[in-house]
């Protein structure tokens, strides 16, 4: 059973750097070891602590976890001492520089979330104007900050999803998104793919469908239904295969009414498996029959990252009827958001929901000069473009690795799974490493 | 007259009372001269605003925001600046912030050491995440762990006080291997499946599963079915303990002086007494200082040292970066280690930008003493508030610490009937005199006083006087 681990832990997704054709023409073949491409930025000098300083900080009783953490997501048991850590600094665009100004093409992006770049000029200015007028007060009084943005997103949305509640994360995003599906709907069960992951709270655990993100702990009605993945799942990219399991699910595991179904459009965490081509239209088909409300979860294929489309849910052909958002929404501020229907919307309205940091004026302008520049300087299209050449490469990449056992995703949100036998698809967990 | 601060003062003990000379206001209907309290001097002018106006943003709000979602007034404020204790509006007006966006702005508003580590850090990095080092997490961590006792001393960072409070749990259901919580009823802890279980007024609890916590009488001096006698309250805890769970719990959380639930300090002796049964019942003690944390009570940095014990685990939300997102749970190694059996991972918890701010916020706490400020000015604001208490019938109680107070409007101080429109109407009158108050408790009729802890006597003066003028009318 393959688990987060065992696929390749970081999804390539790599920065918006030029295409360079010629690059092709260097491979393995050459003595030459490839060169990052020119960038006319120096970063600022360093003089804050070295690595060690850091490492010793976070180790010595406090943090325990943060150590623990980086070493499951790298696959490596505790050691001591811990693999080489990096010290990141100052970040600009595509790269990032360490503390001796050394510099790095982020192929990961704060995990799927400087969706702009770095330190984008943009979004720094509207950062940087907002905190210097006002940093905070709530919704108990206005601000346009909040109301321009809500408006922003909503215009990017189709159908009727125009409410738009802004939370802190995708947790808080997806918690609130469950919330509203168990409101509305009036049932409990809710279904969510095996391999996903959407979120670290108690609740959203139940979501989250990998083992190395649970905690033994009570997690409500939650069914887990087979994973659609081309790769690895048991019918191949047979949509219908799996939709009937949504629909086994249905029948014999809740009252026959749901709550709702919630899935990425392309999981993340678990390794940047699409799913199966058809798989949501049946699925929601089948979910809005038993009385629930259809979630897709956009935190990481959200705001053009899949090139094709603006959302994730599109690339699908169907229209969600709540979807959520994070990560690369502000390019890196805390920042989540809610989408849905004034239908759904008023239900919540029967109790107070409220957010004390939600819609602050800076994460809002900062949101805004996310959805501006995206539009700009046209990135879903730049997606498309840099995504499906370096799709290409990588699939040249694959005539020449055994290694590599498949490529997938698209846009600037791809996947390389390594395996040591293509055909048993055994996970190459320590060469990955 | 003489003037003179009490320390401490508790309202109609026989501490010795005080008349400032604007109690003139007294006496204005007689003598027909109408004394407005004017807001006290600040050497600066805002920038000029010509963005949206307030009504364009409520339209917009209606149309794209959740339904639920509420403002003061009945004129709805377009807050566009905030210098320290003040905010300006559209026109540029003036107002005095008692409110702090919720006891959340703890240094002032766009304080100038906070501002500059937020821009300076956003200029170099605004988000890596954990994966990669970085000295600004350490660092802050390090400053914070520092101002907890005992054993506490691992940081987890968090976007909010739901998310702090929702690991919290999640933390002590792990280590005790059980599932039951006690909260106190009138409590507020977040709005998450977990937290809203806590949560504990019905205006906050939406209809859904919430499994696994019990809510115990609420220690309230005021209100409360024991008046102040903590002891007797505790053993509600040990009730519940014994009938109501297996016998054995995964903890108890609290808040030391409710916010949500209208500044509602815990009667004394609650907690020392609290805490002991859910120790024995082998649960963990957590304590909920997003509101009272970071010095706002005055007597002590947090809530649950003027009870005199050391929770297990601490959560911390709202002033801990003056009104940037983020929240934090502190520790001790031992319960720590629960989370190491699996991955628990937040994006954005501990990114640079927040925890650089974090940082300059505990440096101007300790730099500019406002703890120390919270301490004298609160108390003094308290005198003058249970002095008005005399003077009007409509305030039934005046309670809190330091820069945590809350004034409690009632129609029959028998009977204490909540004030629930007369408040409205005041908070109204106040706003257009310039003060901002906030508003809470489970009627909705008590005023919430939680300001930047920049706040001076002149700033109290003001919104003394300005509340004393608005009772009047």
């Amino acid at each position: 059973m393959a688990t987060q681990r065992n696929l390749l832990s970081r999804s390539l997704q790599a920065a918006k750097s030029r295409c360079r054709y010629h690059q092709s023409l260097r491979g393995i073949s050459s003595a030459a070891a490839p060169e990052l491409p020119p960038f006319g930025y120096e970063p600022k000098p360093y003089h804050g602590p070295l690595a060690d300083q850091v490492l010793e900080k976070r180790k010595k009783d406090k943090e325990v976890h943060l150590h623990s953490v980086g070493a499951s997501f790298l696959d490596i048991p505790s050691q001591d001492p811990p693999p080489a850590a990096l010290n990141i600094v100052e970040g600009k665009m595509q790269y990032l520089f360490d503390e001796s100004g050394k510099r790095y093409l982020d192929a990961f992006a704060g995990i799927v979330t400087v969706s702009c770049g770095h330190c984008h000029p943009d979004v720094l200015g509207a950062i940087v104007e907002q905190s210097k007028l006002l940093q905070h007060t709530t919704t108990i009084y206005l601000h346009h900050a909040i109301a321009d943005f809500a408006e922003e997103l909503a215009s990017k949305m189709p159908g009727n999803l125009k409410v738009v509640y802004f939370v802190n994360s995708g947790t808080e995003a997806n918690e609130l998104a469950m919330l509203m599906a168990r409101l509305y709907s009036g049932n409990l069960s809710m279904l969510a793919l095996r391999n996903a992951y959407h979120g670290g709270s108690a609740s959203t655990i139940g979501l989250t469908a990998l083992n190395t993100w649970k905690y033994p702990i009570p997690q409500g009605e939650i069914h887990h239904v087979v994973n659609p993945n081309p790769y690895r799942g048991v019918f191949g990219s047979d949509a219908n295969q799996y939709a009937e399991d949504v629909k086994d699910h249905i029948d014999h595991g809740t009252s026959g009414q749901v709550a709702g179904f919630i899935a990425e459009t392309i999981q993340g965490v678990g390794g940047a498996v699409e799913l199966a081509p058809g798989y949501l239209k049946l699925v929601y088909d089948i979910v809005r029959k038993a009385g629930g409300v259809c979630i897709a979860d956009e935190v990481q294929t959200g705001f053009g990252r899949t090139g094709s489309h603006y959302w994730g849910f599109e690339t699908q052909g169907v229209t969600p009827d709540i979807v959520t958002m994070a990560k690369g929404i502000g390019n890196g501020l805390p920042l989540g958001a809610v989408v849905t229907t004034p239908a759904i919307a008023n239900v919540m309205a029967q109790k107070i929901q409220f957010n004390t940091f939600g819609g602050n004026p800076v994460c809002s302008a900062g949101g805004l000069a996310v959805l501006k520049v995206l539009d700009k300087e046209q990135r879903q299209k730049h997606c498309a473009d840099v995504g499906s050449h370096l799709i290409q490469r990588l699939r040249d990449l694959q005539q020449r690795h055994d290694l590599i056992g498949d490529v997938r995703g698209r846009g600037l949100m791809v996947g390389i799974e390594l395996v040591t036998d293509r055909k048993e698809k055994t996970p190459a967990k320590a060469e990955t490493a | 007259m003489q003037r003179f601060a009490t320390r401490r003062g508790i309202c109609g003990t026989g501490v010795q009372r005080w008349r400032r000379c604007l109690s003139q206001l007294a006496q204005n209907t007689e003598e027909n001269e109408v004394y407005v309290p004017k807001i006290p001097s600040f050497d600066y002018s805002p920038p000029a605003y010509k963005g949206p106006t307030a009504e364009e943003i409520l339209r917009k709000r209606k149309e794209f925001l959740s339904p639920s979602m509420f403002t003061f007034y009945k004129k709805p404020l377009n807050v566009v600046h905030g210098k320290m204790q003040y905010l300006f509006d559209e026109n540029g007006r003036r107002y005095l912030d008692a409110f702090g966006g919720i006891a959340t702005v703890c240094c002032g508003h766009c304080h100038p050491d906070v501002v500059k580590a937020i821009v300076d850090q956003t200029n170099q990095l605004q988000h890596s995440t954990i994966l990669y080092l970085h000295h600004a997490i350490t660092d802050f961590a390090d400053a914070l762990a520092s101002k907890l006792p005992g054993d506490l001393k691992v940081v987890f960072f968090t976007n909010s006080g739901t998310e702090a409070n929702e690991l919290a749990m999640m933390m002590a259901r792990l280590y005790t291997g059980c599932h039951d919580i006690i909260s106190l009823r009138n409590a507020y802890h977040g709005n998450a499946a977990g937290t809203m279980g806590a949560t504990a007024q019905s205006n906050w609890k939406f209809n859904v599963v919430q499994s696994g916590v019990h809510h115990a009488v609420n220690p309230d001096p005021y209100r409360g079915i024991f008046g102040s006698d903590g002891e007797q309250y505790a053993k509600d805890i040990e009730d519940l303990i014994q009938f109501g769970t297996s016998g054995h719990v995964a903890g108890f959380i609290s808040e030391a002086i409710q916010g949500v639930g209208g500044i509602v300090e815990l009667a004394p002796g609650y907690l020392p007494a609290a805490y002991s049964s859910v120790k024995k019942a082998g649960g963990l003690c957590i304590s909920d200082e997003v509101q009272a944390g970071f010095g706002r009570t005055g007597s002590h940095f947090w809530g649950f040292e003027s009870h005199g014990v050391v929770p297990d685990i601490v959560t911390m939300a709202k002033g801990i970066g003056n009104g940037i997102p983020l929240g934090a749970v502190v520790t001790t190694p031992k319960i720590a280690e629960v989370l190491t059996r699996r991955s628990y991972f937040n994006t954005f918890g501990g990114n640079p930008v927040c925890t650089a701010a974090g940082l300059a916020v505990l440096k101007v706490i300790e730099r500019e003493k406002l703890q120390e400020n919270a301490h004298v000015v609160g108390s003094y604001l308290k005198d003058r508030l249970c002095a008005l208490k005399d003077k009007h019938e409509i305030i039934g109680d005046v309670r809190g610490s330091g820069m945590m107070l809350g004034v409690e409007l009632v129609t029959d101080r028998h009977l204490k009937t909540p004030a629930k429109t007369e408040i409205l109407h005041v908070m109204d009158q106040m706003k257009d005199m310039g003060v901002l108050i906030g508003k809470g408790g489970f009627f909705g009729n008590v005023f919430r006083i939680t300001p930047p802890l920049c706040f001076t006597k002149d700033d109290a003066d003001f919104l003394v006087d300005v509340m004393d003028y608005s009772m009047s009318k």
